[in-house]
């Protein structure tokens, strides 16, 4: 395969674009054993750093030698029998290998060696699942609703729909090379919140048929954040993979690739206009080999009316008589024995079905009714609860500075230990959801939680200190808040303090009685 | 050595940066908000490293990890050697800061990564570079790494060192490798022998080094790792070499046990026979072949022609040469059961003790292998030439059981039979001895 949708010629090429047109990262699939076997001396850095992210590996400046893979997981959805072998896989890595569910639904893995790649990519093949694409300028992950198919709310399954997607880009008429990477989404059910991404398809009625709302241009990053903006246009089910592949070529072919801070989606809907846009995009679809009937126009309006439902507990599903199970996943992190105990358990109880969150938690499905009390005594429960607090439950955090060198604080753990002091401190009346990132970068986050948190240092006692700066005001409703900056930064030792108060101020929390058996000792 | 790239962001030079690049000394202070723009900055433009080292060295410019992501990307061999030598000479070292700047594979980078670790012996250095200089994947550097790991020091160093083998692992010299790891796994310290396992699972052939350890006393949680890992560890491919009909003709006996063998170790089982007159090309295979003699006797086929089939098979399969059958001692203490059974059903006690009929072998090594084979089974091994009227005569006068060496059958077989039917059957059709034999192969690495 060679390198395609080469930028227009009229603006020099940068470095890196060059590096791009010149090479497809999906070309060394083939060469991987070998160059496990030869030590892969003859790869330069840029193919080490660069090009390797085309099939899903990542190189990791923090820890040079032990990789990371990405995979893909339309809808989040996985199989027991997959999770196992991954889990295998995970555990020879020791104590250096983890998993990570994103919050892209996926997983990631960590700890990988440069000889494990190509047993791993032969491994993902024979299980059905692939890494590739999944990183760099490529198309994402393609998220959908995590209970499709079992949903008694849902107002459509978007698990055909997401993999059609994904089969359309990574096809043979797919990108390969886009000018920045892009975030698809498809809602199915009410609580659908999908702004955060360049495309999302929201369930939406035109003169009583159900179909989709197209929205675009949302991002987040270090310079900018923007919620997606209805385009104008309604599909239906099945013009949705043609037409997602005519918005990625005609983002390949016209995105911005001379300055990579200004080359997400929005800034070319920008540079357009909304309605140029929209026309150029009609003609891009038309020209499809194999395009369905003609866009039609709609007012943007959409059946996404609440923010995104707990999914932890035991709740009925749609089928009679079975029940999916959501079990909360602090922060996101699987070790190998609990992937192992995870993938046991949904055979064990389910059908093997296992759906991952944007909130980074996990759901068993088609766990039998008469099954889930046993299922709730498991001993993985108590690392995985299916009660936890409501800080706890919707919790979610970027990968932290043990993996990542542009973190400033060690995400995670820091989010787990706070939120798990402040839930010793307090009662709440609900859940409060609070997204935790290591920088500017956004990964983690922080603008669409109730409470953000980004990693940044302090000054105290005239000693500079790890610190988080905090945001405010985050909502997931129908129409969709970014949160603002209420405080520039708060030594890290500082913010179960300060946390406190903004929670009971802001979202009644209490404290909780010296009865209670939670409480802190005073 | 390799171009160092941004793929971060974009890196157009603008005259502005040329003219007037971002100064060290108005770097904003780490909890300066706007810290993260200015770096971005500094990320996206051209900037001489000189006055940023200089910074550094001088005490002008803490080295905070978001600015050394940024400089990193720029660091060529040299400046990475200068950054680690500032480093040692530290007093109060950041023990992550080497990771920060010696990613990059350079031989230059790994001479100074070499000597600093044989420079510095203090725990603190040696855990800090001893992984990286695994990553550097330089095969001169195996002696240390081993040393290191091996010996007696504090378990960080002995972890470290052990990591730095693990990020080179396709370059060390195998055997030494493997030898390393095995020794490893039995380390007092289970997280060290934990590490060792995964090690051992991840070489080539993993069956083997693994099953090397397992003998051996382990700490639980190794055993169990290692019961993990030879679960999954992927079998050896084997060539079962037999000796064939006619033509290559291969018998129904062994092509049956061949394709019992490959749905049990799920792994590609392949036949080839001493009579093919134009054995056909192997399939290029993942992993190393084993090469696994069916044969019963030390003839010629085993002493001329398995020698002459290494030699034209190794070069293209990293192949590993078995004993033949004929001389693994399971398998003759089974020839001694069956023999046994055999006397058992004898109608009445028998005159003369069971014989052992084999094809004519003349060399002193096949008669001493017959000797022996007869101390244990309690049989006489008796000649048998394979047409009928010979076999009539080496068994002339005999009243007892009779066991022909032939796995499947062949012209002796099929000559004793109108005699002694189903007695004289060949060894694979006598189930206790199959099954012997396939649990024998399923075993093998």
């Amino acid at each position: 395969m060679s390198a395609s949708s080469t930028p227009p010629a009229a603006t020099p090429l940068t470095p890196l674009e060059e590096a791009k047109a010149h090479f497809c990262g999906l070309d060394l699939a083939p060469r991987l054993e070998q160059l496990g076997r030869d030590g892969w001396e003859s790869l330069d850095e840029i193919t080490l750093t660069v090009h390797l992210k085309w099939l899903g590996i990542f190189f990791r400046p923090v820890t040079p030698g032990r990789f990371m893979v990405r995979l893909r997981l339309p809808n989040g959805a996985i199989q027991a029998k997959q999770l196992a072998v991954l889990a295998e896989l995970v555990d020879r890595c020791g104590e250096h290998g983890s998993a990570d569910i994103t919050t892209r639904q996926n997983l990631q893995l960590r700890g990988l060696l440069l000889e494990d790649m190509a047993p791993l990519m032969a491994a993902l093949e024979r299980l059905g699942l692939t890494s590739r694409q999944s990183g760099h300028d490529n198309p994402r992950n393609i998220t959908g609703n995590p209970l499709a198919g079992l949903d008694p709310e849902e107002w459509l399954d978007t698990r055909p729909i997401v993999q059609a997607i994904q089969s359309a880009l990574l096809g043979p008429g797919g990108p390969r090379n886009l000018p920045r990477k892009f975030n698809v989404a498809v809602g199915g059910a009410p609580d659908s919140f999908l702004l955060h991404n360049d495309l999302a398809f929201l369930p939406a009625l035109r003169d009583g048929e159900l179909g989709f709302t197209v929205l675009v241009g949302g991002f987040f990053s270090a310079q900018r954040n923007e919620l997606a903006v209805p385009l104008g246009l309604w599909l239906r089910s099945a013009q949705v993979p043609g037409f997602t592949l005519a918005v990625l070529h005609h983002y390949s072919a016209h995105g911005n690739r001379s300055a990579r801070n200004r080359s997400r989606l929005m800034y070319l809907v920008e540079a357009l206009g909304l309605d140029a846009y929209r026309a150029a995009l009609r003609a891009t679809y038309g020209e499809l080999d194999g395009a369905g009937p003609d866009l039609l126009d709609h007012d943007g309006s959409h059946l996404v009316n609440r923010a995104p439902r707990d999914l932890c507990g035991v709740h009925p599903q749609k089928q009679d008589g079975l029940c999916w199970v959501g079990l909360n996943v602090p922060m996101g992190r699987l070790e190998a024995d609990s992937m192992a105990e995870l993938a046991r358990l949904a055979a064990s109880y389910g059908s093997g079905d296992l759906r991952f969150s944007e909130s980074q938690n996990v759901v068993i499905a088609d766990v039998p009714a008469d099954r889930a009390e046993a299922l709730l005594a498991e001993p993985l429960l108590r690392r995985f609860p299916a009660v936890p607090g409501p800080l706890l439950a919707e919790a979610v955090s970027c990968t932290g500075n043990h993996y990542c060198g542009l973190a400033l604080i060690p995400t995670k753990s820091t989010a787990l230990a706070v939120v798990e002091e402040l839930e010793r401190r307090l009662e709440l009346p609900e859940a409060v959801r609070t997204h935790w990132t290591g920088c500017p970068n956004a990964c983690g986050q922080p603008y669409m939680g109730q409470i953000g948190l980004m990693g940044a240092k302090a000054r105290k006692d005239g000693q500079m200190v790890e610190a988080a700066r905090i945001f405010l005001g985050g909502s997931m409703e129908n129409e969709g808040r970014l949160a603002e900056l209420h405080h520039k930064g708060v030594p890290l030792d500082d913010l179960p303090d300060v946390l406190e108060a903004l929670l009971i101020d802001n979202f009644g929390a209490r404290r909780r009685s010296a009865a209670d058996p939670l409480a802190v000792p005073s | 050595m390799a171009t160092r790239l941004s793929c971060a962001v974009s890196r157009t030079p603008a005259l502005d940066d040329l003219l007037n690049p971002l100064d060290p000394a108005d770097l904003p202070s780490p909890a300066s908000v706007d810290r993260w723009e200015w770096l971005q900055r500094l990320r996206a433009g051209v900037f001489p490293l000189e006055p940023w080292l200089a910074a550094i060295e001088a005490g002008g410019v803490p080295p905070e990890s978001d600015l050394i992501v940024v400089l990193a990307e720029r660091l060529d061999a040299a400046a990475t050697v200068r950054l680690l030598r500032w480093w040692l000479a530290q007093p109060l070292r950041n023990p992550t800061l080497p990771q920060g700047i010696a990613g990059q594979r350079d031989p230059v980078v790994a001479k100074a990564l070499r000597q600093a670790i044989l420079d510095h012996s203090d725990t603190e250095v040696q855990v800090a570079l001893l992984p990286l200089l695994g990553h550097q994947r330089q095969s001169l550097d195996f002696d240390l790494l081993q040393r290191r790991a091996l010996e007696p020091a504090p378990r960080q160093q002995r972890c470290a060192a052990l990591e730095g083998l693990g990020l080179g692992l396709s370059v060390w010299p195998l055997g030494a490798l493997r030898s390393t790891l095995i020794q490893l796994a039995t380390d007092l310290d289970p997280g060290l022998a934990a590490t060792a396992v995964d090690g051992l699972a991840r070489l080539p052939d993993a069956r083997s080094g693994l099953l090397a350890v397992r003998s051996r006393a382990l700490e639980s949680a190794v055993r169990e790792r290692l019961e993990r890992r030879l679960r999954s560890a992927p079998f050896r491919p084997l060539l079962l070499l037999v000796h064939g009909r006619a033509q290559g003709e291969i018998p129904a006996e062994l092509r049956s046990l061949a394709a019992e063998l490959q749905q049990r170790r799920g792994a590609p089982v392949l036949l080839r026979a001493l009579t093919d007159p134009q054995p056909a090309d192997l399939p290029t295979l993942e992993h190393p072949l084993g090469l696994v003699p069916l044969l019963l006797l030390p003839g010629e086929h085993v002493r001329h022609d398995l020698p002459r089939l290494r030699l034209e098979l190794r070069p293209s399969s990293g192949l590993r040469l078995l004993p033949f059958l004929g001389s693994w001692p399971v398998w003759q203490r089974a020839l001694a059961s069956e023999l046994s059974r055999l006397v058992a059903d004898q109608p009445s006690p028998p005159s003369s003790p069971p014989l052992l009929l084999h094809h004519p072998i003349a060399s002193p090594l096949g008669r001493r292998y017959l000797r022996l084979l007869a101390a244990i089974t309690g049989a006489t091994p008796q000649e048998a030439a394979y047409g009928s009227d010979q076999i009539e005569a080496s068994l002339l006068g005999h009243q007892g059981a009779v066991l022909p060496l032939a796995l499947a059958a062949n012209r002796l077989t099929e000559a004793l039979t109108p005699r002694f039917g189903e007695a004289a059957a060949p060894l694979l059709s006598r189930p206790a001895l199959r099954q012997v034999l396939l649990e024998l192969l399923e075993a093998l690495p």
